[in-house]
């Protein structure tokens, strides 16, 4: 393989006479992942001899038989919204509600948070460096953590799971659109600067029709991410049909829990069906 | 005349520490059609942004009309930036918009706010996005998508962008740097019109020493920052074009795989090839670009 550079009477690159059994950075590699999983699964100590498969049988069968009166009103008491189906809907709008305040907050900051809009001046670099900073540090609590916290403040319910969601997402949403800001073709903004537009005109005409679909794209990523994520809030105090199913698993009633976990599994694909579609005609 | 445009020892330094303009002095006087030549990096770019202020200059000053550029703030720089059009290699059209609100943007130095956001131009506005379509010859290309256009009708579009600024003076950077050479003639030829009726002044940075000597009415050329040359475009011979693009630049330019169906000067080959992107044999000096 080396006929090339034999025939001219060059040396030979080094690159071509390496073999990968030979390769010590690669040995390197394969035996501290090797050592790593080895190490973890002592210290770990997974035990599974407690595993009761007869149990764990009979429960999955149970969760597999619904409990179909969960569809409808059992008491004078008891209203659509405490339904599996209500319960549902209701979920879907915490997601939404949550997305919709966090946009609110996200979209303006984003631009105070995009290097490329801020450059320029030692006091809009600050801001810059003080808002990206700030997203990272709200996206970096998790919304489970929130939610506990937002529980304690807000009192068990809705309140908490919606807040929770807002503040994680406008965390990440802010990065998003950030980032999308400092994509963009810088071209234009010359252009519009160029022809006497004032800061705000320069973002609404040369910015802002550059990010307005990644935005949307964005936006519906999130969205979709937050429904998914509004169920689970339900389990550590955030209200919706999280609470519900959170409910029956500890009353024992499984079937019940099957029947809601079966909603939202349904709710979730139907909603990461519907975001992909939008999220491709957008590119 | 009193000059329209006086550039006094203007001096750019980059934080990268790179000189890009070194004491650049200049009257401009109105009417001209000034080219301004030069290998890449050698400050063409900056020299024309510095005029309207898109690069902050280290240091020297700007006389626009007798208002200092240099020393303006805010609203006083947009008064004076709004009468001073200008073009773009890459044309820097909002590409996911309208022909109509592109050249409709030109006009935002002239606008509220408000009107921006509301996107309510005044019928004055509207009639005069058409006239200078018109002038540039793609008025039927008004609600295209700027992005569904060619190179050269975006370049077109750019300029009725500017020349919706109602401008004193045009400048362009390399306009025609990323189009073939018919496509850069009839650009070209726009731009002498607007200069020649409109007795709109107009700068213009080009790598085509045969366009320069086509359109221009004075040639400068920069070299490391520094004006090189400074006169008229018959003036500059063989010796002249090596001062200004270096003693190798003839050489390492010609190569034999280059069939030019013309028989052309050297001089010629070397600029060919110089504004060449995908060009064999680098020019012989390359700094990065302002």
């Amino acid at each position: 393989m080396a006929e090339y550079f034999v025939a001219r009477g060059l040396t030979i690159p080094q690159e071509l006479s390496q073999n990968p059994l030979t390769n010590w950075r690669r040995l390197l590699v394969i035996a501290t992942s090797i050592l790593v999983i080895y190490t973890g699964l002592r210290v770990t100590d997974i035990d599974t001899s407690r595993a009761n498969p007869e149990f764990a049988y009979n429960l999955v069968l149970q969760l597999f038989n619904w409990d179909f009166r969960l569809l409808t009103p059992q008491n004078e008491f008891e209203t659509f919204w405490d339904t599996v189906e209500g319960l549902m809907i209701i979920t879907i709008f915490l997601g939404i509600i949550a997305s919709a305040i966090a946009v609110v907050i996200a979209l303006p900051l984003s631009f105070f948070g995009a290097r490329n809009i801020m450059t320029g001046h030692p006091v809009t670099t600050t801001i810059y460096t003080v808002i990206r900073l700030m997203f990272t540090i709200i996206r970096s609590i998790d919304v489970l953590i929130v939610v506990i916290v937002a529980a304690v403040l807000l009192g068990i319910g809705s309140a908490a799971g919606v807040f929770a969601l807002a503040f994680h997402n406008i965390g990440v949403l802010g990065k998003l659109y950030s980032e999308a800001i400092e994509g963009i073709d810088h071209g234009p903004i010359e252009a519009i600067t160029a022809t006497g537009a004032n800061r705000f005109q320069v973002i609404w005409t040369a910015v802002v029709p550059q990010i307005v679909n990644p935005f949307i794209s964005f936006t519906i990523y999130r969205l979709d991410a937050n429904v998914r994520l509004a169920p689970i809030l339900g389990l550590v105090g955030g209200g919706g049909i999280g609470f519900i199913l959170f409910q029956k698993i500890n009353l024992f009633q499984y079937g019940g829990a099957g029947l809601i976990i079966f909603f939202i599994v349904v709710t979730v694909a139907a909603m990461d069906f519907f975001s992909a579609q939008v999220r491709k005609r957008l590119i | 005349m009193a000059p329209i445009l006086s550039l006094k020892d203007l001096v750019k330094v980059y934080p990268s520490g790179t000189r890009a303009l070194d004491g650049i002095t200049l009257d401009i006087q109105p009417g001209e059609f000034l080219v301004l030549i030069g290998l890449s990096g050698s400050g063409k770019s900056t020299l024309l942004r510095c005029i309207n202020r898109l690069i902050e200059p280290s240091s020297g000053t700007v006389v626009f009309e007798g208002a200092d550029v240099t020393a303006a703030r805010g609203a006083e720089l947009r008064r004076i930036r709004r009468r001073i059009g200008m073009i773009f290699q890459q044309f820097n059209l909002v590409r996911r918009t309208s022909v109509f609100s592109n050249v409709l943007s030109g006009r935002l130095g002239y606008r509220s706010t408000w009107r921006t956001i509301a996107s309510r131009p005044s019928g004055g506005d509207v009639s005069a996005v058409f006239e200078n379509l018109g002038r540039v010859g793609i008025v039927d290309k008004a609600f295209a998508r700027a992005d569904a256009l060619s190179g050269g009708q975006q370049q077109r579009v750019g300029i009725a962008r500017a020349l919706m600024q109602r401008p004193e003076v045009m400048l362009a950077d390399e306009p025609v740097a990323s189009l073939d050479p018919a496509t850069s003639h009839s650009v070209m030829k726009y731009l002498e019109e607007i200069n020649k009726k409109d007795g709109i002044t107009v700068i213009c940075s080009l790598h085509f020493l045969s366009l320069a000597r086509r359109y221009g009415t004075r040639v400068v050329a920069l070299k490391g920052g520094r004006v090189a040359f400074d006169g008229k475009p018959a003036e500059i011979d063989e010796r002249r074009f090596k001062e200004i693009y270096g003693e190798d630049a003839i050489e390492v330019e010609i190569g034999p795989e280059r069939s030019q169906p013309q028989p052309m000067s050297a001089t010629e080959a070397a600029l060919r090839a110089m504004a060449d992107d995908t060009g064999h044999g680098a020019p012989p000096e390359i700094r990065p670009d302002g």
